[in-house]
């Protein structure tokens, strides 16, 4: 038996991590949105072999999502800081080593690449939308290269998905976080919910059979990276496997833990399910229009994969802080 | 340039407090947090317990992972080892509270993070750390470990040493030794 007194503990490490919080899973959670969509929409433009310009971009709404869902999930991780206004010191330096570095500069890399896409994308009858003369000459002369944005931009949104997940990898201290799997587990879950996003903005009926095909086979990945990251916790040595006791604890203390993950995995089933049925439906080719009903379903699988990745990146960042490599 | 390390003898630590309250007052440690602490860990079955105190501070690590972990490289090594923080360029992003192994740092109520220092304003006046020079039972002692006749040198020669998380690979520079009971921690 070990009682411990401790004179001086501060309140943000001890009894356990309180360092990140629901900010923090905002900006995963966006983040990861943001990348999937624009690897998602760079597949979509991709995929057709050399058109007329004007006839290539597929997906010409998801590089303006993606780019809203960055630009307001980037500040969420501001306004974690507590001294904001002296974030300019990211910008003195470039830390190899640091992934909060990565994202000083990685992000706005993001915006960048992902503001060119928005312009190149924009099909020739919609662009008196942009107002501005400027904004519509810059398009006009981005359209030709759409093809290498897009590339640069699925690039961007690998990039993107897997930092989200090493920013919380990185942390040698806390077991939870601390793996290889777990940067591949937000990819895939964040190029999951790009595709769900992209079935519900997409008004092509091809396009949103195309991304409902994608995403069962990202859900059924997900899946398996998610065993693969508790099995891989579980037969690591003793803080690794006290890491993940929160998600299978039935003590009223850890028990949203394990509510959660029971959330992911009647979530991601349930959408897998959904969209089985629709490949099944549609599996001799679609005729005309989706009926409202389908759209409902669609979309409904779609929302419920976004609820299980936004669960996922919670329960992660939350119950990663519960365990420590030193724990008392 | 001299390797500052501080070695602290689990035995001799009576559990005063002092260490925790002299370094608040040394550095201005604001309400409710802490640079240094002291655990009281008792071990056992009653009557056959044990109870062993021991300091806890930033370990002034040699592979230091808050260093790794800084965007900004406010947390730096100084020229004589110690790992310290450059308050203006820190934003306050905690990735090194996070990072520390130990639990050595927190976050100042200022937004900056802030850990034990060695009393790095002390040790350039040739003084000791505040802890060190307060402790009651000479149980923290402070020096330069590559001078070779200086009493931290000394007692990790003639003593078994052992550092927190040895398996964590951060090399600290914070030893424990136990004079009476050999092993480790």
């Amino acid at each position: 038996m070990i009682e411990l007194s401790i004179t001086g503990t501060n309140a943000i490490t001890f009894p356990y991590l309180e360092v990140w919080d629901w900010r923090i899973v905002i900006y995963l959670f966006l983040g990861g949105l943001s990348a999937g969509m624009l690897v998602m929409c760079s597949i979509a433009n991709l995929r057709i072999p050399k058109q007329p310009v004007e006839e290539l971009a597929q997906c010409f709404k998801a590089p303006f999502i993606a780019f809203i869902s960055l630009a307001i999930g980037a500040p969420f991780i501001l306004l974690d800081l507590g001294r904001p206004f002296n974030s300019f010191w990211l910008f003195s330096t470039f830390q190899p080593l640091s992934l909060m570095s990565w994202g000083a500069w990685g992000v706005p890399a993001v915006l960048l690449g992902n503001a060119l896409y928005m312009f190149a994308v924009i099909p020739k009858e919609q662009r008196y939308k942009l107002r501005l003369p400027i904004l519509i000459k810059i398009s006009e002369k981005l359209a030709p290269k759409m093809r290498p944005i897009a590339k640069l931009n699925f690039a961007l949104g690998i990039f993107l998905g897997i930092y989200t997940g090493v920013l919380l990898s990185s942390f040698s201290a806390i077991p939870l976080w601390n793996n290889a799997t777990l940067p591949i587990l937000f990819l895939v879950s964040a190029l999951s919910s790009g595709a769900a996003m992209i079935v519900i903005i997409a008004h092509k009926p091809e396009i949103k059979f195309l991304f409902t095909k994608i995403d069962i086979w990202l859900i059924v990945a997900e899946l398996v990276v998610i065993m693969l990251f508790f099995y891989g916790l579980y037969t690591s040595t003793a803080p690794y496997k006290k890491a993940i006791e929160p998600f299978f604890s039935l003590t009223s203390e850890h028990f949203i833990f394990t509510m959660a993950l029971i959330a992911i995995f009647l979530l991601l089933p349930l959408a897998l399910r959904l969209k089985l049925g629709e490949l099944k439906e549609f599996e001799d080719g679609f005729h005309g229009e989706f009926t409202k009903e389908q759209i409902f379903r669609m979309n409904f699988a779609a929302i419920l994969v976004l609820a299980g990745t936004l669960i996922l990146r919670a329960a992660i960042v939350y119950a990663g802080q519960l365990t420590k490599l030193g724990a008392y | 340039m001299p390797r500052y390390v501080m070695v602290i003898d689990v035995e001799r630590c009576i559990g005063c407090m002092a260490c925790v309250i002299t370094c608040k007052k040394e550095n201005d440690v604001p309400a409710e947090h802490y640079r240094t602490r002291v655990v009281e860990e008792v071990r056992g079955e009653f009557p056959h317990l044990r109870m062993e105190l021991r300091s806890e501070l930033c370990n002034h690590c040699e592979n230091a992972p808050c260093i790794d972990a800084c965007p900004t490289r406010a947390s730096y090594r100084a020229k004589d080892g110690t790992v310290q923080i450059d308050k203006i360029k820190c934003i306050g992003c905690k990735a090194c509270i996070l990072a520390c192994p130990y639990d050595a740092r927190y976050s100042h109520p200022k937004g900056y993070a802030d850990k034990c220092t060695f009393c790095e304003h002390r040790i350039k006046e040739g003084k000791k750390p505040a802890c060190v020079e307060t402790c009651l039972g000479k149980s923290r002692i402070f020096g330069d470990l590559d001078e070779p006749n200086s009493e931290v040198a000394e007692l990790l020669k003639k003593y078994d040493a052992s550092v927190r998380l040895e398996f964590a690979g951060t090399k600290p520079r914070v030893f424990y030794i136990k004079k009476k009971f050999a092993g480790g921690m």
